[in-house]
């Protein structure tokens, strides 16, 4: 991952795909990353943005990944939402579930 | 008890009698037959033979805690056998969490101390479900029941009294004061509990217990993420496990109910309140 602001050109995927095992119920997901031990919590957005991740392990952007997700969360102002995704894969950095990378 | 056998020993009077009265119902093996634990409740030698007498726990002749006043022997017996299961049965994913039983599915009341578990479990077995256990929810790793442990139940503080009221001829221990957790006593568990304890259940109810001193009893439904996150927290044998402990913990809250039970102590209306929730499968 480099470091610095995220932006729309931005690619994401999943870290260790193969070590993450999960759940979703009702609109939340509980994932398992057996890299790390560690279990988290994913609300909604944060879920769905995981799940898309896993969806395309060869990487996706955050316009790729609004068009992928307005057919899961309609939200009608699309810039909002790939700001809220943008604030999502913040997130899974974080819990070292997500990273950018170069395509 | 249960699925465990356990070797006893100790040449405390308080210790013998206090077996005598919450094991009755248990089978006792031959001295001869193999035992999981090796556990015995024996004083502190020295001038603690004399000046504020001691008791340790010993597994397989090794005392793992520090000693405690030997007033509290039983209790201490109690804590070490919860701890010989929880750290070393890990064929099971165990839970620190009461769990009974009603038309063969459990429910299971994971908490942190105060939450007011162990009153309401008490409660709900006194009012005629069976109780599996009152610490540790042992799931196979296999199948995902619960196996029964049934062992005292122990209250602790206002709820002692509070039980002796409710529940005036469940047997209980003589309360032994000023323990690490307070006031201490122990509740027999049911014959027709222990006679059943070969039969498993299956995952019925998740409900997380808060107690407010007050507060009218409130049975809301959780998503399952929360109750999933809940028993990951209580959990001793999850990380041990990894990948599996996350399967099994998944696959449980999947066949479960989750919930919230908030309450401040009238026992009534939460034995109607989960006979309702029980009826309702």
């Amino acid at each position: 991952m480099r470091p610095g602001r995220t932006s729309l050109m931005d690619s994401w995927r999943a870290v260790a795909p193969h070590a993450l095992v999960w759940r979703q119920w009702d609109d939340d997901v509980v994932l398992y990353n057996d890299a790390t031990g560690s279990t988290h919590q994913l609300g909604p957005l944060g879920g769905e943005v995981m799940l898309c991740l896993l969806r395309h392990p060869a990487g996706i952007d955050v316009a790729a990944l609004a068009r992928d997700m307005n057919a899961i969360i309609e939200i009608p102002d699309e810039l909002q939402l790939a700001a809220e995704i943008q604030r999502a894969l913040d997130d899974l950095v974080e819990l070292q579930l997500a990273e950018r990378f170069s395509a | 008890m249960g699925p465990i056998v356990a070797n006893i020993a100790s040449p405390f009077r308080s210790v013998e009698s206090a077996i005598a009265l919450h094991y009755a119902a248990h089978d006792v093996a031959p001295a001869t037959e193999f035992a999981d634990f090796h556990v015995a409740v024996d004083p502190v030698g020295g001038l603690r033979r004399w000046i504020r007498p001691q008791a340790f726990f010993r597994f397989d002749a090794n005392p793992p805690f520090n000693p405690l006043a030997a007033g509290q022997a039983f209790p201490l017996l109690e804590w070490g056998l919860n701890w010989c299961v929880s750290a070393h049965c890990h064929q099971y994913l165990i839970v620190h969490a009461a769990v009974i039983e009603r038309g063969g599915r459990a429910l299971i009341l994971p908490a942190p101390p105060g939450s007011g578990k162990s009153t309401l479990c008490a409660a709900l077995v006194a009012r005629g479900w069976r109780l599996l256990s009152d610490e540790l929810a042992m799931i196979d790793a296999h199948t995902r029941e619960i196996v029964p442990l049934p062992r005292p139940i122990s209250l602790k503080n206002a709820s002692i009294s509070v039980m002796s009221g409710f529940w005036p001829e469940g047997p209980m221990s003589p309360v032994v004061h000023d323990t690490l957790k307070g006031s201490v006593a122990h509740v027999r568990p049911p014959a027709s509990s222990v006679e059943r304890a070969s039969e498993r259940a299956a995952p019925g109810w998740i409900v997380l217990p808060v107690f407010r001193a007050g507060e009218s009893p409130t049975l809301t439904r959780l998503p399952r993420s929360a109750g999933f996150m809940r028993l990951v927290e209580s959990a001793f044998s999850y990380s041990v496990l990894g990948r599996l402990g996350f399967d099994i913990l998944a696959d449980v809250v999947a066949a479960s109910g989750c919930h919230e039970f908030t309450y401040g102590g009238q026992l009534d209306e939460a034995v109607r309140m989960f006979d309702a929730l029980a009826g309702d499968r």
